[in-house]
């Protein structure tokens, strides 16, 4: 960085141009995904603004008002009161703790997947044991909601009636808070990770195969093939997943915890997607949720920047 | 160079999407009060050749008006398209007839209509007239300068609404005028069948079991344990399928009269209002102890064990039921009765015989005896309100007084003679039953068209004496003599509630999830240990009151007291 690029901007401009006549046909085919951001991610965000106003009706954006607390001008009033908010900061620290479950227990495994897949000699067995593998992830989490109330549920579920019927006690996966996180980890996992493991597979399969011949020839067996071959191959798309999966640590989708949530488990299972929901659409608190919105933004940003940054001190890429 | 290529990249999708991102806005705008503007000057245009000051000659309108109205769909199976069948040509035909007003409906759906009538009004797009079961909702909606003030509106055209003054009531039609800033930003409707909940026992398994009806709660507990006991020999090989007692997430509805037996009955109208923001009466003072004789029958394995694992509009418990697997539970006074051919009674009756069904019992008796319980207010319904967006307010105002015609409802709730209701030959009783094949787009989508009638729900027939004679009628596929004794059942000892007009409370708005705060605090004190209930549910009410109950309740005081002062019970 520094000097290099220094010297390189006074050309840029008549690369640029070099480069688009050469390749035009990429640039057009540039034009339609950044269309897209643009439409969908760039535009919207100007409603960002929302948060620090009073949403008002059949109002343009511009022509609401500023967060005010009595004619009292407090731009910051929503984030005030969503901090005050019970609900607000159960649901915030509900998120963190569901994501980062999901972050330990869903990360690795699709990692472990890959690697058992790659040691099969078995071809087409693979295959099968990959498409089945990959078929949860097409399921939308309303039907995989359905699917655990019915496998799960206190006394008619599936699976306690098996218990019940061999004399156990049935197992409260549904109604205690803590079994309830159990569940919802364990069916993203299940649901996840044939899926995830797709890229670490392509990844391993771009690995030089000389490099195992020559580890054969020093006799090395599976074990040390797979720790220090395919692990350090897979290193940077290992890395890079991580980065990104730590950017939605504040995040999280919106139908996982909304489908699989009941009454008895609430203190456990409300996350910020489903506070907004609630407080947001239902409610038509737009100002306080877009407030909401915006922090754990900011917080999502914070985090993948901090994982960017390690990681390059690390020695490892990054994203960037 | 391929960082450089790649930045040069980024740069340029920078600056086109901020280029495009202006453009856009500036586009978008222009465009918007280009609209505004040909429209009001086309309005100015009608105005200028008309008859009246308001476009009407004689009633009708000179040129046609088009509106808009919200309709509930309830995607009901073997039903007909909510806002495409016989019965909204027929509006339409009608209005455009009487009023030169074309009206067209806007559906949404039944379960969750809050959400997208806020996406609606967000969006500018809400029909002309709406409504829903919630005034806070309004009240919040009117806080965004979303609604229109009705309030000069009816001031200026009462002479086109006679029969909704005549059908409401001033006292109902200004029920939520606000009494400082005069504001009106609903009409309430009214319910004409007042009610609410009824205790439903399976006769057949009472008679099996040599049992008697149960006329006290102490009775109602010995059956479920008789039902327990006698699983075998009432459901044989699906004896581990027996649920003496059913009920749902929603356990203020699903035991009102339980709870409602333990309020005290000499209650003031002050402390019922003030109190009465949640109409499952969880502040009340008894239901605790109440809700801890349902934890006690939970713990005692009489409660469906799994209610509380699925949420709203999950049909398991139905299925439960319907299946004959379920002893007794708590639901609308007419629940085994809804559904024609699918509703409870008449499967259990299409399964088991003609005498497997479920007949209202009284057995939840209060401090003095009775079987005390409420019903619901006569005065307010379903709310209608036009949002600010409506641009023919007086146009939809000829909607609702359309819709206050007596020949009208009685139409959209009975239809013609032959196609939907044919008068019972013994007793003149108007029966009604879901059209045949060949009139299938006479379907009635909701029960007597409620949906339609929207400042009108539960039967009105011409006359008073032949609406409570044909209520028992009004259900296809079950026996009348049921369904009357249901009636009987839910109006003995009854108190039907008065509603005072204090005006807005500002509090009901700003609470949040209080219904949810509610239920989980239900939901889990039935289900907690008994030694853990009090705990759970002082924490569940204390959480409740801090997140905006006790603001709701203290407003509502103040609000009773400025109006009433220290009366304590409505005239």
């Amino acid at each position: 960085m520094g000097k290099k690029d220094k010297i390189a901007i006074p050309k840029q401009k008549t690369r640029w141009n070099v480069y688009f006549k050469r390749y035009w046909q990429l640039y057009v085919m540039l034009a339609l995904p950044l269309i897209y951001l643009l439409v969908f991610k760039y535009l919207p965000m100007r409603y960002i603004i929302l948060a620090f106003k009073e949403y008002k009706l059949n109002t343009k954006l511009w022509d609401m008002p500023w967060a005010n607390v009595k004619g009292q001008t407090d731009y910051f009033k929503y984030f005030k009161t969503a901090f005050g908010n019970v609900d607000f900061r159960r649901a915030l620290w509900n998120t963190l703790k569901l994501n980062l479950l999901d972050l330990i227990a869903g990360f690795p495994a699709p990692i472990i997947f890959a690697l058992i897949l790659n040691e099969l000699c078995f071809k087409r067995f693979k295959k099968v044991v990959q498409t089945i593998a990959y078929m949860p992830h097409f399921l939308s989490w309303v039907i995989i909601a359905s699917l655990v109330t019915q496998l799960f549920a206190p006394t008619e579920g599936l699976i306690n009636m098996f218990i019940a019927k061999l004399g156990g006690t049935p197992i409260p996966f549904l109604d205690v808070p803590r079994n309830w996180v159990a569940t919802y980890i364990g069916t993203g996992v299940w649901q996840n990770f044939g899926w995830g493991s797709i890229i670490y597979l392509a990844s391993i399969a771009s690995i030089n195969t000389e490099l195992y011949e020559a580890a054969s020839v020093d006799g090395a067996g599976r074990f040390k093939k797979m720790w220090h071959i395919t692990l350090p191959g897979i290193r940077p798309t290992i890395v890079v997943l991580l980065i990104m999966n730590l950017g939605h640590i504040m995040g999280g989708g919106f139908e996982r915890p909304y489908a699989m949530k009941n009454n008895l488990v609430m203190e456990a299972a409300e996350v910020i997607a489903t506070f907004t929901y609630k407080v947001g659409i239902q409610q038509l608190k737009i100002s306080l949720t877009t407030a909401v919105g915006l922090f754990q933004s900011v917080v999502g940003l914070f985090f993948l920047l901090t994982a960017n940054w390690i990681s390059r001190r690390l020695g490892e890429r990054g994203i960037w | 160079m391929k960082k450089k290529l790649l930045s040069v990249l980024l740069a340029s999708a920078m600056i086109l999407s901020l280029a495009a991102c202006g453009d856009k806005t500036t586009s978008t705008s222009s465009t918007e009060t280009g609209v505004s503007n040909t429209e009001s000057s086309v309005s100015e245009e009608v105005k200028s050749d008309e008859p009246d000051a308001r476009g009407l000659l004689n009633g009708k309108f000179v040129d046609t008006r088009e509106i808009s109205v919200e309709l509930y769909d309830r995607n009901v199976d073997g039903g007909t398209e909510a806002g495409d069948n016989a019965w909204t040509k027929w509006i339409q035909e009608q209005m455009l007839e009487r009023y030169n007003v074309k009206v067209s409906f806007v559906t949404v759906a039944r379960w969750t209509e809050g959400d997208d009538i806020n996406n609606l009004l967000a969006a500018g797009t809400a029909p002309d007239i709406c409504y829903t079961y919630s005034y806070p909702t309004i009240q919040t909606y009117a806080n965004m300068g979303g609604v229109l003030d009705l309030a000069p509106l009816l001031e200026e055209n009462k002479d086109l609404v006679p029969s909704m003054f005549e059908w409401l009531g001033e006292s109902l039609i200004y029920q939520d005028l606000d009494p400082n800033a005069g504001t009106l930003w609903a009409i309430e409707g009214k319910r004409n069948e007042t009610c609410r909940i009824n205790t439903f026992v399976r006769k057949d398994w009472l008679d099996k079991l040599g049992l008697k009806e149960p006329t006290n709660r102490a009775e109602f507990e010995a059956m479920l344990v008789a039902f327990k006991d006698n699983a075998e020999t009432l459901l044989g090989a699906d004896a581990a399928k027996m649920v003496p007692f059913s009920t749902s997430y929603d356990i203020g509805w699903r035991a009102a009269n339980l709870i409602e037996s333990f309020m005290d009955p000499a209650i003031t109208d002050k402390e019922l209002y003030v109190n009465g923001y949640d109409d499952r009466k969880f502040t009340e003072n008894g239901t605790k102890e109440a809700v801890r004789v349902l934890n006690k029958w939970y713990n005692d394995g009489l409660i469906w064990h799994d209610f509380a694992v699925y949420g709203e509009g999950d049909t398991t418990e139905d299925d439960m039921i319907k299946a004959g697997f379920v002893g007794a539970f708590m639901h609308n006074y007419d629940y085994p009765f809804r559904g024609g051919k699918d509703s409870i009674n008449a499967t259990l009756a299409g399964l088991y015989g003609e005498d497997a069904k479920f007949v209202a019992v009284n057995c939840f008796e209060d401090k003095n005896g009775k079987y005390t319980k409420y019903r619901y207010s006569e005065s307010g319904d379903r709310k209608v309100f036009f949002p600010a967006t409506n641009d023919e307010p007086i146009a939809s105002l000829c909607y609702l007084e359309f819709m206050s015609d007596p020949a009208v409802v009685e139409f959209l709730q009975t239809g013609e003679e032959g196609v939907i209701h044919t008068i019972d030959a013994a007793t003149g009783a108007v029966v009604i039953q879901q059209p045949d094949d060949a009139h299938h787009d006479w379907y009635q989508n909701s029960g007597k068209n409620i949906d339609m009638t929207i400042n009108c729900n539960g039967l009105r027939l011409s006359t008073e004496a032949l609406t409570n004679l044909s209520l028992a009628y009004s259900y296809s596929d079950v026996d009348p003599a049921d369904v009357q004794a249901a009636i009987e059942a839910a109006k003995l000892d009854s108190v039907v509630p008065k509603t005072p007009s204090v005006g807005d409370i500002a509090a009901e708005t700003e609470a949040t999830d209080l219904k949810g705060k509610r239920d989980q605090t239900f939901d889990k004190a039935v289900t907690a240990a008994v030694a853990d209930f009090d705990s759970v549910w002082d924490n569940g009410m204390t959480e409740y009151l801090a997140a905006g109950g006790k603001a709701i309740a203290d407003e509502r005081l103040s609000a009773w007291e400025a109006t009433y002062g220290s009366e304590t019970m409505l005239p």
